[in-house]
């Protein structure tokens, strides 16, 4: 009996042992095998061409890995930290660009031989800028600029404000004041302004540009913040708006014509049931490219850009070398190319409409853009003219969420389940208890 | 007699209702995975469309769903196996010897289920990273040996199951508590074996975050891991494709289910045709 | 039974050799983590005790509190009922209902599906405008206009439990079921012979014998309740809106941990967590147990 027993303890032993044992030897021949690929993390499929380019002109292998971005920094944040199994070039969006640049992450690209500072005036400024560390340092480079702008309905526009031009229209939509009349004239003929509240806080984020947070770890409250809450809610109530909040099935709908409403009356107001139809969208560069030509292929060519009241950006890439990469030559070769080598963005942005934050590229080509979806009109100079009017150097890493909680509170006032005092006290106490280190105004 | 009919219909009818509850939205899936982008946004349908090859073409396109099915089927296995019978060991010694700290050690073991697990993934992480296990299987399968429901589950099934005499009139024609284990007591428990080893089965192919976190090479991906490269993809605008995908990785769980499911519980029906 | 068998450990060593090895030390440094202020990154800082003030006063951890007892609780009342009714139905020797195996199957499909994909689906038919909820119940006249059903505390809650209960009333089943199976057949056919009623035959037969399995049953499901955070994380925008009714107490300590990077604060909910769970459990145990020395 007692031999049995020490066999099997043996057994239970030497299981451990080999399970210990053969990963030992995997990680080894892993990384050994693996130094002359590239490798490279991201969050969409975007750098898939780059790479193949890339790989073709090098004669090297390059693996692109693909994490949603929602668990992309679950699953960055391990690997970063220890440095095992780390990619030699990882990309950033902005949501979380300013938490990472003051890590060690990416590698210093200010210092020798990258003296990525020498390209600054190369740049659109406001995107430079975001790839700076808290000491100014470069991080991370970006090859395109994510500024944003009304698209809208030229159909409806011809029919209700007597023309689709984008500088008229642009210019009746430069002031709140305006923004509202134009709202009245499209619900006097059934049309929808805009599809929800929401799609105005990049407005009020742009109407007047100042951090969330100063460098007393204070909260700034502006009050074009604090009007934000006042002009959705006069959307809601004048009934400028569709209820279809973004990427809801609605809201696609509504891109491709009328949309079914019923305005539930919400202090016993009169119910109108029907259809109606949305006249314009608040999107970035990308937009157009990812979310429009995607879902409203019927009104291809019904579309155009133009201004709203105030200049602002939606997302963003960045790409920076892993600061423990054992490929740093290769991977700056990456960047390079990606972030500032005329030929291959030239390429690059005649063939995806991408605006680039590269200013002699875009300055040789902005002028040969014309976008059929958008009835011929050129986006490309309309967004880069956008781009240079961004502030910069007022994003902080906190802005991802604490936009996000101003956000869920406007709708909460919007949707009359609280008053807008209420709603701004508890946005401060939400703020509070996500970053206690932050002090609330007042 | 009428009666016992009409309620024996009435039965019928209420079993039907909820197996079409339960079945609808997956029968949703599989038409969908027929059915392109556009027809999909415009609602739901019960008639399969005709875009199954392209869908399936775009996606295989991206990623190589075969070779995440591959490993996905080597972990699960092993990790099913790994804890059917570890779990199975470990609940026989609880619940049929009386020994030192017994009542302490599985009320800790209890204890420990009852921690969230959230926040153990940057330490689970760092101890791989110690012993030297990412990038490989081991983190994914190994700890499987210790499955702390399925141990509780097997020890309350034993304690109303196993009778001591059997062991005792084993004892007496001198096996040894081994051979006790291996001829009585796992027989006795591979019904609840089985219907764990569905669950852990299930749990070890739908798990995501882990996997995720630990494995760095694309060939090494499991299913899981491949749908979120799909879900970052230009695929995710083309969601036929993304229901083909999550088809291929349901249907296999599916007739994994539907076999294991025969040994489960020769249950109570059964007996009443001894009647 | 009565006398120290040591042979017990040897059984048992497996397990606990590979536990501590993979569970203990992530646990550990959770601990460790809940008397430091720490980003997830860097070096903690030790504060003391600080976190653990702070949790007692902390109103959305007690919102997040009652919200998941309230859900949890509607599901398991659900859950419980319609797999009990089941395991009743399909043990009862005079319907003798066929095809066990069918339905058993059928009902458990719900949870072979990830919880992302069900997240996705039940969005979509809870969509007020285009959902198939709202477009059924108009049509059978239940109700007059669309219900935004992810937009009101109650009904966002209620669909939560709903859906829950819609997932995991097979995988109850099964497991009764498993449990009914260990009962042996001769004392249904003598309960039959004695005359015994169904109610009857239920009450003194399959739930008292059922109860090591019901006890199962209880604990993990309110292991697995308590920790409830996919599902409201995914159908809301993360943060547990309508006004942070679905906000839970593992959402809120994930968003603590991941949104906003308070890790040690994170690590103390987890903790507090911990401890709710020990005291309902124990609480679940002795009610059994006590229930069963009265019998």
């Amino acid at each position: 009996m007692k031999k049995r027993f020490g066999l099997y303890f043996m057994l239970v032993l030497m299981l451990l042992i080999s399970a210990a044992c053969s990963s030992d030897t995997n990680a080894n021949s892993g990384s050994d095998s693996k130094d002359d690929v590239l490798k490279v993390w991201s969050f969409t499929d975007e750098l898939k061409e780059p790479i193949k380019t890339f790989e073709e002109r090098n004669g090297v292998k390059v693996e692109l890995t693909i994490v949603p971005i929602a668990d992309y920094p679950t699953k960055l944040k391990p690997v970063l930290e220890s440095g095992v199994g780390a990619p030699d070039v990882f990309t950033g969006e902005i949501a979380f660009l300013k938490q990472w640049t003051d890590r060690n992450y990416w590698e210093n690209l200010s210092e020798e031989p990258y003296n990525a500072d020498q390209l600054s005036d190369d740049y659109v400024d406001y995107v430079f800028d975001l790839g700076k560390d808290s000491e100014g340092n470069v991080k991370a480079l970006s090859w395109q600029t994510t500024p944003g702008g009304i698209f809208y309905r030229r159909s409806i526009a011809n029919e209700v404000l007597g023309t689709d031009d984008p500088n008229e229209v642009g210019e009746m939509m430069s002031s709140w004041d305006g923004v509202f009349e134009v709202g009245e004239k499209m619900k006097e003929k059934g049309y929808s302004l805009f599809p929800d509240e929401g799609a105005i806080r990049w407005f009020s984020k742009g109407e007047d540009p100042q951090p969330w947070v100063n460098e007393n770890d204070e909260l700034i409250m502006t009050d074009a913040k604090l009007n934000y809450f006042d002009h959705a809610k006069k959307l809601r109530d004048k009934e400028y708006t569709a209820f279809a909040p973004e990427w809801s099935p609605s809201w696609i709908e509504s891109m491709n014509g009328p949309i079914g409403i019923d305005k539930d009356g919400e202090e016993g107001e009169q119910e109108a049931t029907g259809e109606t139809e949305v006249f314009s969208y608040a999107l970035p560069t990308w937009g157009l490219h990812s979310v429009l030509k995607i879902n409203a292929e019927d009104t291809a060519g019904d579309w155009g850009v133009t201004n709203g009241p105030s200049p602002y950006f939606w997302g963003g890439t960045w790409l920076g070398i892993y600061s423990g990469s054992k490929n740093k030559d290769l991977a700056w070769d990456f960047v390079k190319m990606m972030t500032h080598e005329e030929e291959f963005l030239t390429d690059w942005a005649k063939e995806t409409g991408d605006v680039l934050s590269y200013l002699p590229v875009t300055e040789k080509i902005k002028d040969d853009f014309s976008e059929p979806f958008l009835d011929g009109q050129n986006n490309y100079t309309f967004f880069l003219e956008q781009a240079q009017k961004i502030e910069s150097g007022i994003v902080t890493k906190y802005d991802q969420q604490i936009d996000t909680l101003l956000g869920a509170q406007v709708l909460e006032y919007v949707d009359g389940k609280k008053t807008k005092e209420e709603a701004v006290n508890e946005f401060y106490k939400q703020v509070k208890n996500a970053y206690p280190e932050l002090k609330m105004p007042q | 007699m009428t009666r016992k009919q009409y309620i024996k219909l009435i039965v019928y009818v209420f079993l039907a209702l909820l197996a079409v509850i339960s079945a609808l939205p997956f029968y949703m899936m599989i038409v969908n995975a027929t059915r392109d982008t556009k027809e999909i946004l415009s609602g739901f349908s019960f008639i399969p469309g005709s875009s199954l090859v392209e869908n399936y073409e775009t996606m295989m396109d991206y990623v190589n769903i075969w070779l995440g099915f591959k490993n996905s089927l080597i972990v699960s296995v092993s990790v099913t196996v790994l804890s059917g019978y570890f779990s199975a060991l470990t609940a026989f010694g609880f619940a049929v010897y009386n020994f030192k700290g017994k009542n302490p050690l599985f009320i800790f073991m209890l204890l420990m289920m009852m921690v969230p697990g959230q926040l153990g993934l940057i330490g689970f992480y760092e101890l791989n990273k110690f012993i030297g296990t990412l990038d490989t299987f081991i983190p994914l399968i190994v700890p499987a040996i210790a499955s702390p429901f399925v141990v509780f589950f097997l020890r309350q099934y034993l304690a109303t199951t196993l009778h001591p005499t059997l062991l005792e009139a084993a004892r007496m024609d001198g096996a040894s508590e081994l051979k006790i284990f291996h001829t009585i007591a796992l027989p006795i428990m591979m019904p609840a074996v089985a219907t764990m080893s569905i669950f852990t089965f299930i749990g070890s192919w739908n798990n995501y975050i882990v996997p995720l976190v630990v494995l760095f090479s694309p060939e090494k991906f499991t299913l899981p891991v491949l749908m979120g490269f799909l879900k970052g993809s230009q695929v995710a605008q083309n969601l036929g494709s993304m229901y083909i995908g999550i088809a291929i990785s349901v249907v296999p769980i599916m007739v994994a289910f539907l076999f294991f499911s025969k040994y489960i519980i020769s249950s109570i029906s059964a007996g009443s045709v001894k009647e | 039974m009565k006398k120290l068998d040591y042979k017990g450990y040897f059984f048992i060593a497996p397990f606990f050799a590979i536990f501590l090895v993979f569970n203990i030390y992530p646990v550990l440094l959770t601990f460790y983590y809940t008397f430091t202020s720490y980003e997830g990154y860097g070096t903690p800082e030790f504060i003391g005790l600080t976190n653990y003030i702070r949790i007692f006063s902390d109103t959305y951890f007690y919102e997040a509190f009652f919200n998941t007892w309230k859900i949890w609780g509607l599901n398991f009342a659900l859950q419980l009922g319609i797999a009990l009714l089941l395991a009743a139905l399909f043990s009862d020797l005079r319907f003798k209902i066929k095809g066990l195996g069918f339905f058993r199957a059928i009902f458990y499909l719900p949870n072979l599906i990830t919880i992302s994909s069900v997240a996705i689906l039940f969005s979509i038919m809870l969509d007020w405008r285009h959902g198939s909820v709202n477009m059924f119940l108009q049509q059978i006249g239940i109700i007059s206009e669309p219900i935004n059903w992810l937009n009101q505390p109650v009904t966002a809650q209620v669909s939560v439990a709903l859906i829950l209960t819609w997932m995991w009333f097979g995988y109850t089943f099964i497991v009764l079921m498993a449990g009914v199976s260990g009962i042996p057949g001769e004392l249904y056919e003598a309960a039959l012979i004695d005359g015994a009623n169904r109610w009857q035959t239920f009450v003194h037969i399959t739930l008292p014998l059922l109860k090591p399995i019901m006890l199962y049953v209880m604990i993990t499901s309110l292991i697995g309740g308590l920790q409830l955070f996919d599902l409201p994380m995914l159908i809301t925008d993360g943060l547990g809106a309508p006004e942070g009714s679905l906000n839970t107490m593992v959402l809120y300590l994930y968003n603590q941990a991941f949104r906003y990077n308070n890790y040690g604060y994170a690590a103390t909910i987890a903790y507090a967590l911990f401890l709710i769970t020990v005291i309902f459990s124990a609480i679940t145990f002795k009610s059994m147990y006590r229930k069963s020395v009265k019998e």
